[in-house]
Order: C-alpha cells, then structure tokens, then sequence
C-alpha cells in the first residue's frame, strides 16, 4: 500500500526539482498527457472497486493514453486544428463519469457498512 | 504475494510518473505564468513611460509655440522700437531746423549781404532827411529778402526773429533793443542768385532804394554765418 504512495512523493519531488526547460509549445502535450494520465487512473480505480481491474489493461491504458494523447495534440498544432481540445474532452467526460462511479460505488458500501453495524 | 508485489511495484512506476509529470507541469506553468507577468510589467512600464513621453512633447510643441508666439512679439516691439527711433530722430531732425529758423543755434549758409550807406548830400540846401537810411528802407529790404525765402536775416550781425522789432531813433535803428549806427549791413541766409535777382528787379526794392538816394550794395557770400539770439 505504501510503496506506490512512495513512489507518487518521489516522482513529485524530482518533478520540482527537475530544472529542464522546454518549450513553451510542449507544455500543452505535458498537459494533455497528465489528463490522459488522471483518466486512466481513475479509471484503473473504478475497475478495481468493480472487480473488474486488469493489471496489463491499466499499465498499458495509462502509457498508451499517454502517447495518443499526446500525439494527437501534436498532430493538431502541426494541421492547424485544435485537436487537443477532442483528447480534453474525451478525457474530461470519462474522468467524470469514472468519479461518479466511484463515488455511487463507495456511497453503497458505506450505507452497506453501516446497515451491517446497526444489525450488530 | 510475488504477484502483489509485483503489482505494487509497476503500481509505483505508474504513480511515480504520474507525479512526476504533474510537478514537472506545475513547475512549467508557474514558470510561464511568471515570465508573462515580467512581460506584463515591462509592457506596463513601456505604456507608462510611452505615455509620459506623449504628454512630455505636448508640453514640449506647447511651449514651443508660446516660444514662437513670444518671439514675434518681441520682434514687433523691436519693430516698433525701432521706428520710434527713427521718428525721434526724424522729429530731432525738425527740431533742429525748427531751432535753425528761431534762431536759437548758430546757423552758416550760402547768402548775401546787403549794405545801405547814407547817401551824400548834392547840394547844400537839400533835407538831410532825404538822404538818411530810415527804418522803412531796412524794411523793405527785409521784407523783400523773406519774401524771396531767406532762411536767416540779420541786421549788423543781429539776428531777427519772428517777433523781432526796429526802430528809427534818429541817427540809428535800433534792433530789438540793441542799437546801430549807419551803415546797415543785412545778410540772409538763402538761395543767392534767387534772392539777388529779386533785390534787382526792375522797379524793386534797389531802384526804390536808390531813387531815395540811398546806396546800396550787394555781395553774394559763399558762406555766412550767423550767431544764435541772445534772449535780451
């Protein structure tokens, strides 16, 4: 449990540490990555209270979402259309979807908890 | 238990790029948000200064003109300073002259001198009033020589003004005052030839003159000059 939390401190830690400078173009690919990223996530969250969770699914979901992502936006600055704006939506609508789930799947097992605790 | 940690482990991959990534984006926004702030003031500061220096040559075209409006000004005062002095010299100029023709400053000029001598007595019984200069003698010539435009008379020397007077006293006239024995010389000051010719017209003041017996002479002078009046 710990060791991913672990890792989340450490990746923050030399993301502010890092001083590399890029350009100031690619840092609306980096954006849309971390969308894609923060959808495939939540994502992976839901399949797991859902039991549904599949380990290569979410591993290869989260670097593949990652590169289309961050391809596509490429792809729209080089064609001159805001193609980036599709990969937010895309993302934004699932990220949200993907939270209410959870949070309807959460809210019945804590009713769920507390039915039990009552009975008891 | 291999499985899990397995799991875990690819799970901490997962997360460690995760934030790495998120921190490496918020770096990168803040960095850019700053920069655009810095762009933002020195664009701020070049309007303000732009602004300034706008409102500067206003003020600057402003007085420049006032500059132009002030310096026409002065120009016209010298102008007129200047024609001032040309009008007080021009007025000198008159006063002069004006002072010339009253005889207060000593005056020198082409002119003639005319000398009345009393006559010589033909034969004993005559009146010896026939053969004196009187004053209506010394008139006339005087006269005659104003008419004929004499800038300057004088008798004996003595200069006349408007308001000069003469007077027969017996044996001399006396001039304002100032007594003279025969003979009379007048001189005046003029165009010569003109005032000569206008003493010796036919039946004029000479003829007149001689015809009383009175001797009269005339000598045209390159230069005169006379003294100013004394005020008695």
């Amino acid at each position: 449990m710990w060791l991913p939390i672990f890792g989340l401190l450490i990746g923050i830690a030399l993301g502010l540490l890092t001083d590399i400078k890029i350009s100031s173009e690619y840092a609306n690919y980096l954006s849309i990555a971390i969308l894609a990223a923060l959808d495939t996530l939540v994502g992976g969250i839901r399949a797991h209270l859902q039991n549904i969770y599949d380990e290569k699914v979410f591993v290869t979901g989260f670097f593949f979402n990652i590169i289309l992502a961050a391809s596509l936006a490429f792809l729209g600055v080089h064609l001159g259309v805001d193609l980036y704006l599709a990969a937010v939506f895309a993302f934004g609508v699932r990220l949200f979807q993907n939270i209410a789930v959870i949070r309807r799947i959460i809210l019945t097992k804590w009713s769920l908890f507390k039915e039990k605790a009552e009975k008891n | 238990m291999k499985i899990i940690k397995g799991r875990k482990v690819i799970l901490s991959i997962v997360s460690l790029i995760l934030g790495f990534m998120v921190a490496f984006s918020y770096n990168l926004t803040k960095q850019k948000q700053r920069e655009a702030a810095i762009v933002n003031q020195t664009w701020d500061r070049e309007y303000e200064l732009r602004k300034q220096l706008i409102e500067q040559e206003k003020v600057n075209r402003k007085l420049s003109e006032e500059l132009r409006k002030k310096q026409a000004q002065v120009t016209n005062i010298e102008k007129d300073l200047s024609q001032e002095k040309e009008s007080l010299f021009k007025l000198a100029e008159e006063a002069e002259k004006y002072r010339m023709f009253l005889g207060k400053i000593k005056v020198r000029g082409p002119g003639l001198s005319v000398t009345l001598s009393d006559g010589t007595a033909a034969k004993v019984d005559d009146n010896i009033n026939d053969y004196l200069v009187h004053e209506q003698h010394v008139f006339k010539v005087i006269n005659e020589l104003y008419i004929s435009g004499a800038e300057a008379v004088a008798v004996n020397g003595q200069r006349l003004n408007h308001d000069s007077y003469i007077v027969c006293n017996g044996p001399v006239i006396t001039v304002d005052g100032q007594q003279y024995p025969a003979p009379f010389v007048i001189t005046a000051i003029g165009n010569t030839n003109v005032l000569e010719a206008s003493l010796n017209l036919a039946g004029g003041v000479k003829d007149q003159l001689v015809n009383e017996n009175i001797i009269f002479t005339i000598l045209k002078q390159n230069e005169v000059e006379m003294e100013p009046i004394f005020s008695s």
